[in-house]
């Protein structure tokens, strides 16, 4: 899936990968593309700044911190944003439903 | 730190394009140097070689300028931020600098404002007013730098164009500030240089001096890091 399709909903994504505990960059990559089948797999590269944009809203904190001979920056949920991933969450199932609605539109009873 | 002779090329490559040094930019190619190692690693599990990895890892990366140019708001913002907020921390200081050499000088004792004492230097009643607005552009333009550059962003759009304009107005809004200081200085010393306490007067000419250097500096640098952004 390209990069295009997923705006507006990466925000949401990185947050959601940070829910079960904190991560490290690759690893929220990772998470993202197994998470989705595959589907998502967007330059690498362009996740970083992403995450620090999340970081300076104050939404993640990020720490260095050392493991397995290197150095990483893992990523932590703050009170924040799990409040926004709720409300993005929420925000996501109404438009969802109200697309698959349209979309899909449920088969019309037969009338006799 | 691991080095993979391809990764640093890389890495190089983003480098390249994202000018200027800095501790953010520093700790951004950090970050996706750790990065680039981790998915060497994950490729090298997967069963490539060390040299197939570090090319797999490469391209998952994606385009080195394309990174470079996600990255380039981060760090437009970042050193507005920065340099408002050392203008904000440093501000009160330089002024009482200022404030307690007036005073040692026996400036502010007297009964009239400043701009109506006796013997006032010529330049007196142009340079309080240009310093003051220059003082209050410069604060203005701080604050709302740090306002447009933290948490607000939660709820606000990304504008690090504007971000670093802001910020580039208080660095020469501090700079022009300290010039008419230094002008109001030269004329009250053409004066009459025996009513100005030496060495009070000394250290805020020393302070003011370095902020204007600095500040100065650090305009130019936002003007520069903004003219990147597209």
């Amino acid at each position: 899936m390209r990069a295009e399709t997923l705006k507006g909903h990466l925000d949401g994504l990185l947050l959601a990968s940070l829910e079960t505990g904190p991560r490290h960059g690759y690893a929220i990559m990772e998470a993202l593309r197994t998470g989705s089948g595959g589907q998502f797999d967007l330059p690498t590269g362009t996740i970083y700044p992403a995450l620090r944009r999340l970081e300076r809203a104050g939404l993640i904190r990020g720490t260095w911190s050392e493991g397995g001979g290197r150095s990483r920056r893992v990523y932590d949920l703050t009170p924040a944003g799990r409040r926004m991933l709720a409300a993005e969450r929420g925000t996501w199932r109404e438009f969802s439903a109200a697309v698959t609605a349209l979309l899909e539109p449920a088969p019309q009873p037969v009338t006799p | 730190m691991t080095s993979v002779p391809a990764i640093d090329t890389y890495l190089g490559e983003v480098a390249a394009s994202i000018p200027g040094a800095s501790r953010a930019r520093d700790d951004v190619l950090a970050e996706l140097r750790s990065g680039l190692l981790d998915a060497v690693d994950a490729h090298r599990s997967a069963g490539l070689t060390a040299q197939a990895a570090a090319e797999a890892a490469i391209t998952e990366f994606g385009d080195p300028c394309q990174v470079a140019d996600a990255f380039r708001p981060h760090l437009a913002m970042t050193q507005a931020r920065r340099v408002a907020l050392t203008l904000v921390a440093t501000g009160p200081p330089v002024g009482l600098l200022w404030t307690a050499a007036a005073m040692a000088s026996h400036i502010m004792l007297r009964d009239a404002p400043p701009w109506q004492w006796p013997g006032v230097p010529p330049l007196a009643p142009a340079a309080f007013p240009v310093a003051g607005a220059a003082l209050l552009l410069t604060i203005w333009s701080a604050l709302a730098t740090i306002a447009a550059t933290g948490t607000l962003t939660r709820w606000l759009p990304n504008r690090p164009r504007i971000a670093a304009a802001t910020a580039a107005t208080a660095g020469f809004g501090a700079a022009a500030a300290d010039l008419a200081i230094f002008a109001l200085l030269a004329s009250q010393l053409t004066n009459a240089p025996g009513a100005l306490a030496p060495l009070p007067v000394a250290a805020a000419t020393a302070a003011s001096l370095t902020r204007f250097t600095l500040a100065r500096r650090a305009a130019r640098k936002c003007l520069a890091i903004r003219a990147t952004l597209t």
